[in-house]
């Protein structure tokens, strides 16, 4: 019970409290005169609680703002000595430069080097042209979205891709594409009126102009051999199959 | 390696370095040396860049990324020069130059600060996107923070002169200016890494824009597409 306050002490703080109040007010008003007297501009802001707490200090001018870069009385401050930071960014210079030469030097026997060493899988830029394989020996070419499968060697080379170009993938990943039409190179030796379709490592005559325009070909597929390399290429069915053996070798 | 004490200069102690242009102290000096150490700079960052490529690539972008950098600032500076003149600047060219150049230094000194960590990237992943822009946000940090010293050195360079809040504002246009001049310049001037499915090309056709083709890089990495 003693350590409750009594009514009198709270009334005695409430006026302590009001009296207090209003020398803050009073000193606030007086302020605002003084301010209006020398025609300075109100702050935008209102005082903060710090600077009503000690009014005091209203009577002191408001502290310079320090001259930054672009001010007119803004002097540079002294230079630093120099901590030989020129000799720092040359040895770094030449150390980036060192590991760049080491990690393009080919460290594998097929000439990869540190910095191409990781599996390129994620590298793809899936484009027209990329020439991607799966765990068989197919090769498929990217066009308009669809895999193309480049049918045989000659093909292959006939198109002039290159085995560097060609990156090994996942068969899910081939999954992924549609298949479009075989890209198949035609072989034809000067002698022969003939014209073959090279599939695999075997041969396929074209029966005639109208099959061959039907096969969806055209005369810039056509490869000229020798007589003696397209002779020795194994024959297999003729397109059609119903148009029997070719009328002559070759 | 003496002119790469003018880097030194610029970074520690800037404000005597940005007096001295105003007062035209030792301007060809300086403009040799900046000019110098950015087109070291800039080539050996080039070299990590293209290094993810092939070493040709690697060549190829130490070369490019110099004339990148000079051949932006050579298109851009005019502009800023005659509406600096425009808006009260007494300054020559040859020390509106000097300004820029301190813009273009410091961008190659922050591109090389970050080389270890691109070199970082380039051993451990894979992805191709990713490294792009990885590049690219590295490109626009160093880009921005060059520019922000050039801003800071005509601050410096214009008071006491007439104009200088207009010419400041300037400034300000001519960032963006030489932003957008930049990075069409790095799209015509592309390949600097290389894309890994692709053989070396010293350049690559024009088409598309630099903007779609981050846009297009961002959208593969998140998984929303794949990048044609």
């Amino acid at each position: 019970m003693s350590d409750q306050p009594t009514p009198r002490r709270s009334q005695n703080a409430d006026e302590v409290l009001d009296l207090l109040l209003d020398a803050l007010l009073e000193r606030n008003a007086q302020r605002r005169r003084r301010a209006a007297a020398t025609q300075k501009p109100a702050p935008a802001k209102a005082p903060k609680p710090e600077a009503q707490a000690k009014p005091e200090d209203a009577s002191e001018p408001p502290p310079q703002r320090e001259p930054r870069p672009g001010d007119a009385d803004w002097t540079p401050p002294p230079a630093v000595p120099t901590m030989g930071l020129h000799r720092l960014i040359w040895r770094m210079l030449l150390a980036v430069l060192v590991v760049t030469v080491l990690i393009n030097i080919p460290v594998t026997r097929y000439g990869v080097s540190l910095a191409r060493i990781l599996p390129d899988k994620q590298q793809l830029v899936v484009r027209d042209g990329l020439l991607l394989k799966g765990s068989g020996p197919e090769v498929y070419r990217l066009e308009d979205e669809k895999l193309r499968w480049v049918s045989s060697l000659d093909a292959f080379h006939h198109l002039g891709l290159a085995w560097d170009d060609v990156h090994q993938v996942d068969d899910a990943y081939l999954d992924t594409f549609e298949r479009g039409e075989p890209i198949h190179v035609l072989l034809k030796c000067r002698t022969s009126p003939h014209i073959y379709r090279l599939e695999g490592d075997q041969k396929r005559w074209i029966k005639d102009m109208a099959t061959f325009r039907v096969e969806g070909h055209q005369w810039d597929e056509v490869r000229f051999v020798d007589c003696d390399y397209l002779d020795s290429i194994p024959l297999r069915t003729p397109i059609p199959a119903s148009a029997g053996m070719p009328p002559d070798s070759n | 390696m003496k002119a790469l004490t003018v880097i030194e200069s610029i970074l520690r102690n800037r404000y005597q370095h940005f007096v001295a242009i105003r007062d035209g102290e030792d301007v060809p000096t300086k403009l040799r040396a900046m000019l110098l150490s950015s087109i070291l700079l800039a080539a050996v960052y080039g070299a990590v860049l293209g290094s993810s490529h092939s070493v040709l690539q690697a060549l190829s972008s130490a070369v490019k990324l110099p004339i990148l950098f000079l051949a932006t600032l050579a298109i851009c500076s005019p502009t800023l020069y005659f509406f600096q003149i425009l808006f009260g600047s007494r300054q020559t060219i040859g020390q509106s130059f000097c300004l820029m150049l301190t813009a273009v230094t410091v961008t190659a000194v922050l591109l090389v600060a970050f080389a270890p960590v691109v070199l970082f990237f380039l051993l451990t992943t894979a992805d191709y996107q990713l490294f792009k822009l990885l590049n690219v946000a590295v490109f626009a940090i160093a880009g921005l923070r060059g520019v922000a010293f050039l801003s800071e050195g005509i601050k410096i360079v214009a008071a006491n002169e007439q104009g200088a809040k207009a010419r400041r504002t300037v400034v300000r246009a001519w960032v963006l200016l030489y932003g957008l001049v930049g990075s069409q310049m790095a799209w015509a001037l592309r390949p600097f890494v290389g894309a890994p499915s692709l053989p070396f090309e010293l350049f690559r056709n024009l088409g598309g824009s630099f903007y779609a083709n981050v846009f297009a890089s961002l959208g593969e990495i998140l998984g929303f597409w794949t990048v044609h």
